[in-house]
């Protein structure tokens, strides 16, 4: 059994789990222009505003963002002192990953030199290396790159770990900033839309990208005993899929969605109507969506509980796996979820409608599912004793 | 778990037996690239490697990152003999710079286009997972599907994890590799960082100073719980120290980290750290060493054709020769190939931050 001793998020829905939940609880969105920088591109997106200075580090704003959810994460599980466990660090990013400074291209390109600030940043910052030492962890520290299901699918790796005895505690989830590198590229392809993103509603016109970071801590039952932590809620199974079908778009049957869902319900050893509600990826595209839904209607029935949360946050990539994993968590321990914001008429080629408003919920399961470029799809399941 | 097939692309060919014969030929000199204007050297592969016209069919569109990865992992599978039909088959890549090439060339749509009218198509390949998924879609692999990142270590991260998931019975077989890619960036950033070999010769037991010539290349290991007659050699264990672990003995223990005496110490000193000194404490007057980055290149991931070449040494019990040999601190060196007793090869690398990692692999019987 592992156990989720520890939760930290911050998105634009809010710079920790409180705020969040006010903004889920009063159905407040803030989608706006982008001001981290200057782009003729008018799309709105989900910025994080106000991340406390503490964790500011300059040029370095996805390491900001994780510093920022992880320390929420590791006093709500009242972990200070790290030096006696071995914490493993596995998280998942997109933009981090990637030396795609254009200011320093743009001088090499046309000098043939470069300063390498920005390169001795990138080096650095490996973001679970980053992470690792800072906090000082003694146990493995991966970064998962698998696009937007990076966060799920490192939440999935660190519940490997520690059923295998790699280390006692994990530090898992996912962080991503807005950059202008994926602004550019989502909007190539068609994929984003100029009005705030619905999710599964029939007239959605595409995703907004947002950023933010989300964050677990997991720990063994032994280790939390030790420590004199109980902790209702634990992470009880995980399930990952290719589609092996194309490099942008989801199998149409959503075969690999299918599959990584059934995985981590044998795995967390329940059946679909154990489950309470669902976490949608719901990202607003008609693709996904679509796909989605159909999937989810397939295995769980037409009567379940859905909500996507990127109606709050946008499209957070890396981190979405990660904030996604808060939510429901969240979700399952409070007792309710929020309305999935965006969505106002049912698509008749979906056979799910999301919820509609807050949502009272009694279940002991609940499941939160990436889809990503690639066609990886991820499925954890979350429960509560 | 055991190593049941081995695919390989880098400078010198494709396939394991290129490589074997590249082992058994020696240093050769790596082709000269031009980086604004200033001559150097690097490790390339010739675009005809990667030529294939069966497999790649489907992905006229990707780039040399991709098309590498996917010819070591299909290599990989067809060299274990496997029918993969009906099994649970994982894909686990690793790599440290990813798809920085194919990320520029977005960079180049961005400065040349404008932000509006830029390549979907470059950028959904620029993302870090599309090698991975293009393994995946060329092979026809359903299974889990990941792609992690470090600098120093992901390949041993990689793994590590795969032995977790056959442990759980995640997976049957899993495809686990890496893969790097040079680009005159990166090449421009190294000689920035390091010092690069004039001669185009790196000098693995130099240490101080280091001398690197860039390399590029895929390698992709079968590995399952299986140990059928025609396997490689068995991957015992993967250790990753990490310096923050300090003097702490428990946890050490915990970590396993015991010294072994194994028949061979590879070493992956390649000019990736400006000082490679570090190395010293790991080779012994009684073991014999080896290094063979002069023969693929110098690069984050070089521990994988390392290992690929431990791995050929326990399946045929033979010794290949140092392929660069100076030796200005009279360390143990294989001089020679030769037929040998080998039980256990333990491959090591350091990080910047003196962390270690070792993977000890052993004869299988």
């Amino acid at each position: 059994m592992i156990s989720i001793t520890g939760l930290g998020a911050i998105s634009a829905a809010g710079r920790n789990i409180a705020e969040t939940l006010d903004s889920f609880s009063l159905n407040r969105r803030t989608a706006g222009p982008v001001t981290l920088f200057d782009t003729p591109l008018k799309y709105p997106v989900f910025e994080v505003k106000g991340i406390p200075d503490k964790y500011n580090l300059e040029g370095q704003r996805t390491l900001s963002l994780a510093l920022c959810a992880i320390d929420a994460a590791l006093k709500d599980a009242a972990l200070d002192d790290l030096s006696s466990y071995r914490v493993g660090v596995c998280l998942g990013t997109t933009v981090a990953s990637q030396l795609n400074d254009l200011e320093f291209y743009k001088s090499y390109r046309t000098t043939g030199s470069a300063p390498m600030t920005s390169v001795d940043r990138y080096l650095k910052g490996n973001l679970a290396e980053f992470i690792s030492h800072r906090i000082k962890a003694k146990g493995p520290a991966l970064t998962v790159v698998n696009a937007c299901s990076s966060g799920t699918d490192a939440i999935g790796v660190a519940l490997s770990w520690l059923n295998n005895g790699l280390c006692d505690i994990a530090v898992a989830g996912g962080a991503d900033e807005l950059n202008r590198v994926p602004l550019c590229g989502f909007g190539s392809l068609g994929i984003v839309s100029m009005d705030p993103c619905a999710p599964f509603d029939r007239d959605r016109k595409g995703l907004n990208l947002g950023e933010g970071a989300g964050v677990v801590v997991l720990e063994t039952k032994e280790s939390a005993g030790k420590r004199g932590i109980i902790s209702d809620l634990f992470l009880a199974g995980y399930g990952s899929s290719s589609d092996a079908y194309h490099l942008t778009a989801p199998h149409p049957e959503g075969t690999g969605l299918k599959a990584s869902i059934e995985k981590s319900l044998s795995d967390a050893g329940i059946q679909p109507h154990d489950v309470s509600f669902i976490n949608a990826h719901g990202t607003a595209t008609h693709d996904n969506d679509l796909v989605e839904g159909n999937v989810l209607a397939n295995i769980f029935g037409t009567g379940l509980k859905m909500l996507s949360t990127k109606g709050f946050t946008g499209h957070t990539l890396g981190a979405a796996g990660g904030l996604e994993a808060v939510f429901t968590t969240a979700g399952l321990r409070e007792g309710w979820i929020p309305a999935s914001t965006g969505f106002e008429n049912k698509d008749d080629a979906i056979p799910l409608i999301p919820v509609r408003e807050k949502t009272n919920i009694a279940g002991r399961y609940a499941v939160s599912t990436s889809l990503a470029f690639g066609g990886n799809n991820a499925a954890i399941v979350i429960g509560r004793m | 778990m055991n190593i049941l097939g081995i695919g390989i692309v880098f400078s010198r060919g494709r396939g394991i037996d290129c490589f074997e014969k590249a082992l058994q030929e020696g240093w050769r000199a790596p082709s000269e690239v031009e980086i604004k204007g200033k001559k150097s050297f690097a490790y390339q592969v010739d675009p005809q490697t990667i030529s294939d016209k069966t497999l790649l069919k489907k992905m006229r569109r990707a780039d040399k990152l991709s098309r590498m990865a996917v010819l070591a992992a299909a290599d990989a599978l067809n060299n274990s003999g496997i029918e993969i039909t009906n099994k649970k088959i994982g894909i686990i890549t690793s790599t440290a710079f990813g798809a920085h090439v194919t990320t520029f060339d977005f960079l180049n749509d961005i400065l040349d286009h404008g932000e509006a009218n830029v390549s979907p198509t470059t950028f959904s390949n620029s993302v870090h997972n599309a090698a991975a998924s293009y393994v995946s879609s060329a092979l026809d692999i359903e299974g889990p599907t990941l792609t992690v990142t470090q600098f120093f270590f992901s390949f041993h991260s990689a793994l590590q994890l795969a032995q977790v998931w056959l442990d759980e019975k995640r997976c049957d077989y899993i495809l686990v590799g890496a893969v790097e890619q040079y680009g005159d960036v990166l090449g421009y950033i190294y000689d920035s960082k390091l010092k690069q070999a004039s001669d185009g010769r790196i000098r693995p037991f130099n240490f101080t100073p280091a001398y690197h010539v860039p390399g590029e290349g895929a390698v992709f290991f079968l590995v399952s719980k299986e140990d059928p007659e025609n396997a490689y050699c068995k991957v015992e264990d993967i250790k990753i120290r990490h310096s923050r672990e300090g003097g702490n003995p428990a946890l050490r223990q915990a970590q396993g980290d015991n010294i072994v005496q194994a028949d061979l110490n590879i070493i992956d000193t390649d000019g990736m750290l400006s000082d490679e000194s570090v190395y010293m404490s790991t080779v012994s007057p009684h073991i014999p060493t080896a290094a063979y980055s002069p023969l693929f290149g110098s690069m984050m991931i070089g521990s994988a054709f390392n290992c690929t070449a431990g791995a050929l040494m326990l399946k045929k019990q033979f010794y290949y020769a140092n392929p660069v040999m100076d030796n200005p601190r009279g360390i143990h060196l294989i001089n020679n190939a030769r037929c040998a007793n080998i039980e256990l090869i333990r491959c090591i690398r350091y990080s910047c931050h003196s962390e270690k990692a070792a993977i000890y692999l052993r004869k299988n019987h």
